[in-house]
């Protein structure tokens, strides 16, 4: 491998990890508010890409501003679904059951994105899809440079809103201390369901740019999500500056070893760095231990 | 309930037999006869190969969710992983009757130990680590491996890649196919829910239930909890593997999309969930209800679509409904009837050692 | 005679909080030793790392010389050391026979126990001799989760006694038991001491523990204070002082009087406040006839128990009122109560003249109530500023927002100066202050203030002390929880005392402070005499 085949293979990470690092966010936000773990993640990304493609193929509308309608409708699934089920579930053994229950949305969700568009496999086109510009020896694809650039702009929008808003200012409190939260005069439960949505509605800018760089039929969702699962772990759940850093990490070595050895064993990476990282600190690479008092 | 002590501290005086009352025992046994007389005749009298063949899927999967529940439903974490063994298993009796040339037929079924003792000693470096984290890590750290396994079958060479591996062609006649395989999933079957069965009533499974209820304080009475979960893992690993090699046998070859497929970890679950969750009887009867349901559901619907939609749905409705699955909510109603009949007003029925697991 | 179980200078901190500072404990071989001290002072946590729950850097736990310091539970319990918990554990979905099999299993590889069968017909009769001992025998096959909670604690017991450990470590074995049943539970341990057992308990119930015990250490702020006999303990003047708060001591009366306000040491709780003309130091307050909040035949609790019965109880316009009584006497269930936080089974709550009972926090905070919960109830993530910005969640008016935030910025100058330091990161004195500024912020005419001396050290709480009658001198009325009830009390104009969750006595504070029958609440009937 030369050098510079080195260098582009970062690039492509860096980049292709801005957009897995978005997605793994709002998994990531929707476990630190909820102590839901989303299963259906991966589909529902796969669901925004669908819609993406509806959208430009028979309606029209391109990829970006079709996002106009594909964010507020992801937005209003995820409320939907935060609702109807998630909100049900008892205290007790409530992560766990959250897996089963995501799960099930997710083949439901499954069921009908393949009633609706079968089950062969397509992309996302536009004009700027294929082509790339050539910058200081790399070449970098449009789409790629689009992509980082929306997750890098939505990235800061939720750190903005996280940190900086009164309402991020709610999440972070419920999420910190509920008790305090309620004796303060937040409404808990609205600043969780808002939540949930949000962390929903970006898979409907990942599902764009994934469905634009890579191929994918409604089967894609388990690849997805089990690659977002390892990078949140890897983060530490809850944190989203975590799985930032995780996503970049993993892509980028998924990247280098697709060019040094093989694409095919590239994916093996990603999980082999979850095992290792799990043998050695069970709580992740930048997990937190939990505070516990008897 | 009166406080004891409140009256008579030796009001707990008078003896209560060591043993549950032993009260219908004997229609048990009869109950159990019974329904292995319908098992072993139903080839018999349903000699269709349509018919035949789910009621072998039904097995394998009451082979698979019954193991599975060993270890997640007597120690409550939940494993999503298990599709791991399943395969590995068929890759196991594949590749080992492959390279040792034993021919079609009877000496295949001889191999099946051999692809449990392999899904077994998987188990056990996947229980290592998966074992080291906390309850919900452990559920993701499962699928995560599953995944690791599904990309290897995909990619090594020794699994013959995306084309999988064929298994020698068993001599059975056409009329008659289904029949030995259906024979020995039973005895499997037979054999893995003695084990359950043994399991949930030896020291070994109080110590899993106890992990279940209150590990630390499990710890705290000196349950090595990490060995009794690692053991519990690899003893749920083993029928499973056995069920992978006999299934893919069954249908002559084995691929990676379907000997790792994530939707197996799934129904597993929702069959146990379905039955009853650490009970002996629940994944039994859950896998018999929704596999053969499930069968009837692909052949009705040819779409896949609206086949995945409905397992969803259902899958949702008995999580949401039922949490506790239908053997131990039906055991809560016949108690209710039976100390309503027995017990006038205010006083508690002894209810049984073993229905207690809900 | 050396000690069987021998703890030498143990030191473990939660957060910057000293849970267990240099601790020692000498538990004597065939002796009934009894562990007591206030809350917070260390008792559970010295339980949890003797028996390997906690691990610790500094110190050393050792068994008849052997050091078994950082040891897992399960080997402690092989060495013979077994414990319950303050908070009942029970396997809640096994029957009472299956929990009281799982400890049976001591010397035996899991592949033989995977063979052999749950309790062999010996180990059952074992078991239900035991169930026998304590009492409750008949529910032997009851599921654990149908237990109530004073056989709960005799199931907890007796699930320890079929492994036969040499040593017993009880938390709380009378806790939240009626007394009928404490009795029972009196005899069965002495029962078990003449059979030769070494028994350590945990207590608040002093009457249990000074009729009990042959031995008793006193544990305050994480140290050992006194060991002696009970008559040793009790009459030493120490101790009462551990429990009601150490004023009558000289040296700490020096130290307290030194932290007037402007003198208080910026070490320990940033900036203080200086002294500031607008706010005097207040002379005792007036009581007045008008109630703010008045509570009428209030009865609460959690899930099926009630805590609160039949409290009836007012506060004045004005006052600080202060709520003592022993643990567990429903003082924090109280505040719960009163900020909708948990609601009242039967009664009704006013406030001025609105009825509050059965709205949610959030409206009852907008008529004008703030709740301090007991200790740890800032967002130790979010920064100091933030911390007290999010008490003006409600308020929409920005520049109302930043006027509060101003004047509360005057009052406590930590909020300014450590603006952008993570409230996690500071002490406990400085954490209480950000707490009142958080709870400043919407100008309540009522606080509901819990236990704010918790985990201090004398300085630090006598600070907070005038913190909080600075708060009442602006015209908060103030509702406090202390356990440390002298100087809650002393500050107080009102007190109120609350016993098993039923009002005992109400009157000004200096009444009830002087009132004989306070010292027994505290250490049992036996003390009036003693002392």
């Amino acid at each position: 491998m030369t050098l510079s085949a080195f260098a582009q293979a970062v690039v492509d990470g860096v980049l292709t990890g801005g957009v897995y690092a978005l997605m793994a966010a709002g998994l990531t936000l929707i476990f630190g508010v909820m102590d839901i773990i989303n299963i259906a993640q991966g589909i529902m990304v796969i669901l925004g890409a669908y819609l993406s493609y509806e959208l430009s193929a028979h309606v029209g509308i391109g990829l970006l501003p079709g996002l106009l309608l594909t964010v507020p409708a992801m937005f209003v699934l995820g409320v939907a679904i935060e609702f109807g089920f998630m909100r049900r579930l008892r205290d007790q053994d409530r992560t766990q059951m959250s897996i089963l229950v995501t799960y099930a949305v997710a083949i439901v969700i499954e069921g009908i994105v393949t009633a609706v568009a079968g089950v062969d496999y397509v992309q996302l086109q536009a004009s700027y899809v294929n082509s790339s510009i050539h910058m200081l020896g790399f070449y970098l694809p449009d789409i790629y440079l689009i992509g980082f650039g929306l997750a890098v702009a939505l990235m800061a929008g939720l750190y903005f809103m996280l940190y900086r808003t009164k309402f991020g200012h709610a999440v972070r409190a419920s999420l910190q201390n509920r008790t305090a939260a309620d004796l303060i005069g937040i409404d808990v439960s609205r600043v969780r369901t808002i939540s949930v949505g949000i962390g929903v509605a970006v898979t409907a800018v990942g599902g764009m740019v994934f469905g634009a760089t890579n191929a994918f039929n409604p089967n894609t969702g388990y690849d997805l999500i089990s690659r977002l699962l390892a990078i949140v772990i890897l983060g530490g759940m809850g944190s989203i500056g975590g799985a930032m850093g995780a996503a970049i990490f993993l892509l980028v070595i998924n990247d280098v070893v697709a060019v040094w050895w093989s694409p095919t064993w590239a994916p093996l990476v990603y999980f082999a760095a979850l095992v290792v990282v799990l043998s050695v600190r069970p709580r992740g690479l930048f997990g937190r231990a939990a505070v516990r008092a008897q | 309930m009166s406080e004891p002590g409140s009256g008579a501290p030796g009001a707990g005086m008078h003896a209560i037999p060591a043993q549950p009352p032993p009260a219908r025992r004997a229609p048990v046994l009869g109950a159990i006869g019974v329904t292995l007389a319908v098992f072993a005749a139903f080839p018999v009298l349903f000699t269709d190969p349509t018919t035949t063949s789910i009621a072998f899927f039904t097995l394998i999967f009451m082979i698979s969710a019954t193991a599975w529940n060993i270890f997640s439903g007597y120690s409550g974490y939940l494993a999503l992983g298990h599709a791991v063994f399943f395969g590995s298993g068929a890759y196991a009796v594949a590749m080992s009757a492959k390279s040792w040339h034993v021919a079609g037929g009877w000496p295949v079924f001889a191999l099946l130990p051999f692809g449990g003792l392999i899904a077994g000693a998987i188990a056990i470096p996947v229980g290592l680590v998966a074992l080291r984290t906390r309850r919900h890590t452990f559920v993701v750290v499962t699928i995560a491996i599953f995944f690791i396994f599904q990309l290897a079958a995909t990619n090594f060479g020794f699994t013959g890649g995306t084309s999988g591996m064929l298994f020698p062609i068993a001599p059975f006649s056409a009329a008659n196919y289904n029949q030995p395989f259906y024979y020995v999933a039973l005895a499997l079957l037979v054999a893995t829910t003695f084990v359950s069965w043994s399991v949930r009533r030896s020291r070994f499974g109080l110590q899993l239930l106890a992990i279940r209820d209150d590990e630390d304080r499990a710890l705290g009475l000196g349950v090595k909890t990490r060995r009794v979960k690692l053991g519990a893992f690899v003893l749920s690993a083993v029928p499973v593997g056995m069920a992978g090699g006999l299934y893919f046998y069954f249908v002559g070859q084995v691929f990676p999309q379907f000997a790792f497929d994530p939707l197996f970890d799934l129904a597993l679950a929702l069959m146990a969930f379905l039955g009853g969750l650490g009970t002996v009887a629940g994944p039994l009867l859950g896998a018999l209800v929704l596999e053969s349901l499930q069968q009837y559901l692909t052949q009705t619907f040819s779409s896949d679509a609206i086949y995945l939609i409905a397992y969803g749905v259902l899958f949702l409705a008995v999580i949401l409904i039922l949490p506790r699955g239908v053997v131990p909510s039906i055991a809560t109603l016949v108690r209710r009837r039976h100390a309503a009949r027995s017990h006038p007003a205010g006083t508690m029925p002894e209810p049984r050692l073993r229905e207690t697991a809900a | 005679m050396s000690p069987l179980i021998e703890v030498a200078g143990v030191s473990k901190a939660y957060g910057g909080v000293n849970a267990l500072s240099d601790c020692d404990l000498e538990v004597h071989e065939g002796q009934v030793n009894g562990l007591i001290g206030p809350n917070g002072s260390g008792k559970t946590t010295l339980f949890n790392v003797i028996t390997g729950y906690e691990r610790i850097r500094h110190g050393k736990v050792s068994l008849q010389g052997a050091d078994i310091t950082n040891t897992t539970p399960d080997r402690v319990f092989g060495l013979g050391i077994g414990r319950t918990f303050q908070l009942t554990r029970l396997f809640m979905r096994l029957s009472v026979l299956e929990n009281m099999l799982v400890a049976t299993q001591r010397h035996e590889g899991w592949l033989r126990s995977i063979v052999r069968r749950a309790g062999s017909a010996q180990e059952k009769r074992r078991a239900l001799e035991l169930l026998d001992f304590v009492g409750i025998t008949r529910l032997a096959h009851e599921p654990a989760g149908n237990l109530s909670y004073g056989q709960r604690k005799l199931l907890e017991l007796a699930s320890l006694l079929v492994a036969d450990p040499a040593i017993l470590l009880l938390d709380e074995p009378a806790g939240g038991v009626n007394p009928t049943l404490i009795k029972h539970l009196a005899d069965r341990i002495r029962e078990l001491n003449r059979s030769g057992k070494t028994i350590v308990v945990v207590e608040h119930n002093m009457e249990f523990v000074m009729s009990l015990c042959s031995r008793i250490t006193v544990l305050s702020q994480g140290r050992a204070l006194v060991s002696g006999t009970p008559a040793e303990v009790r009459s030493d003047p120490a101790v009462l002082d551990a429990y009601l708060g150490g004023e009558d001591d000289p040296s700490t009366q020096r130290q307290l009087a030194s932290v007037a306000p402007g003198s208080a040491p910026a070490a320990t709780v940033g900036t203080p406040p200086a002294a500031s003309p607008r706010f005097p130091r207040p002379s005792p307050s007036e009581p007045r006839d008008d109630a703010l909040l008045r509570l009428r035949n209030v009865t609460a609790g959690y899930g099926g128990g009630d805590i609160l019965k039949d409290v009836t109880l007012d506060v004045p316009r004005g006052s600080i009122t202060c709520v003592v009584g022993p643990n567990g006497a429903g003082k924090s269930t109280l505040m719960a109560t009163i900020s909708g936080l948990l609601r009242p089974r039967l009664g009704d709550i006013r406030f001025g003249h609105e009825v509050i009972s059965g709205r949610t926090p959030k409206r009852i905070l907008a008529s004008g109530i703030a709740h301090i919960p007991q200790a740890h109830s800032l967002f130790p993530d979010m920064t100091v500023r933030q911390n007290v910005e999010m008490g003006a969640y409600t308020i929409s008016d920005r520049a109302l927002v930043r006027r509060r935030l101003a004047a509360v910025e005057e009052l406590y100058p930590i909020v300014r100066d450590r603006a952008h330091v993570k409230a996690g990161s500071l002490s406990g004195g400085q954490q209480r202050l950000i707490e009142f500024a958080r709870c400043l912020m919407l100008d309540p005419e009522l606080i509901l203030l819990d236990e704010p001396s918790m985990g201090l050290d004398p300085l630090t709480r006598g600070f907070v002390f005038e913190m909080v009658q600075q708060m009442n001198a602006r015209g908060k009325t103030i509702l406090l929880v202390e356990q440390n009830a002298r100087a809650g009390l002393k500050l107080s104009s009102h007190g109120v005392v609350l016993e098993n969750g039923i009002v005992r006595l109400t009157g000004s504070g200096a009444e009830v402070l002087a009132h004989p029958e306070i010292g027994a609440l505290y250490l049992g009937g036996a003390v009036a005499t003693a002392g």
